[in-house]
């Protein structure tokens, strides 16, 4: 038999980085910024989004992508607390949205009047740290009721992540989580990060959080 | 966690390149960074079974462990069925 060898060389992800690529072209056009929400299920995404649609949504133009496995629950929950669309999507069992799917959520948004984007990705701490979405800023929710040394069981995500936001600090007071032994861990892994800490229940660390946001928006160039 | 996406996409650039030749298709190889998130053994076993799909007619995955975050389809190997010279 004749076998021929076809050197290939091409980064799997590549088509992915092209649609991201595409992505963040829409949003710099319009002036504005993405900031891609991942953590664990259950850290606290949509709570923390309800609180910062009802609060500064209209102020900020806030508008959202929802990614979940199954279910449109998310996008209904925000759907309350803002006139403006939720994009949601579904993966139908992927664990990670992807570049195409944001782009494609895009065209259910009216850019126009949005100058914050919230992409609340599939609840995993492992495959959405792989996948590039076109966001300016990956923001990693790390609750008090997991464990200390959750970055260095998952570091890819702590490594490629901009900012870490400790949830749920309410309950500090009835759970054995030593918030500084988390800190020192995600610094381990990520030195460059900073950290934020609210109790969106509480509306504790809340002010702090707009005013990020605000600066954020502020931040970023006027679309064309 | 997410092996089947990239099989999946591995797939789509080999029959992209290879075109009606795919079904010719006997050995991909790929390498695997050890800071790609891909688990190597798992990446295989997804591979082998989209390889076995049309246009495809079963083909071997071949992974090969790299250093850092690198995921890349390296090489391809076809079978024209001819006999050698």
């Amino acid at each position: 038999m004749a076998i021929q060898t076809i050197e290939v060389r091409e980064r799997v992800m590549a088509r992915n980085d092209e649609f991201a690529a595409q992505v963040r072209a829409r949003l710099a056009a319009k002036g504005i910024v993405a900031i891609n929400l991942v953590s664990s299920p259950g850290a606290g995404k949509t709570m923390l989004l309800e609180r910062t649609l009802a609060s500064v949504g209209e102020e900020l133009g806030i508008s959202v992508i929802t990614g979940d496995v199954q279910t449109q629950n998310d996008a209904e929950r925000l759907a309350a607390y803002t006139s403006r669309i939720v994009s949601a999507v579904i993966t139908g069992g992927a664990c990670h949205l992807d570049a195409l799917q944001v782009l494609t959520a895009l065209d259910a948004i009216d850019l126009d009047s949005t100058r914050l984007l919230f992409i609340e990705n599939v609840g995993n701490l492992v495959c959405p740290a792989h996948w590039d979405l076109g966001e300016r800023e990956k923001i990693v929710l790390f609750s008090v009721t997991e464990g200390e040394d959750k970055p260095l069981k998952y570091p890819a995500m702590f490594k490629r992540a901009d900012h870490v936001i400790m949830t749920k600090t309410d309950l500090l007071a009835h759970v054995p989580f030593d918030l500084h032994h988390a800190i020192a861990n995600a610094r381990r892994v990520n030195p460059q990060l900073s950290f934020l800490e609210v109790s969106a229940l509480r509306a504790w660390g809340l002010r702090e959080w707009f005013d990020f946001l605000r600066y954020a928006v502020a931040q970023e160039p006027a679309g064309t | 966690m997410h092996e089947m996406s990239i099989a999946l996409e591995i797939a789509r650039i080999a029959e992209d390149r290879l075109g009606a030749a795919a079904s010719q298709l006997v050995t991909v190889s790929v390498e695997v960074g050890d800071e790609s998130g891909i688990e190597p053994a798992n990446l295989e076993f997804c591979l082998e079974a989209v390889l076995a799909t049309p246009p495809f007619r079963g083909a071997e995955a071949e992974v090969v462990p790299v250093r850092g975050d690198v995921l890349q389809l390296a090489y391809l190997e076809v079978d024209d069925g001819n006999p050698d010279d």
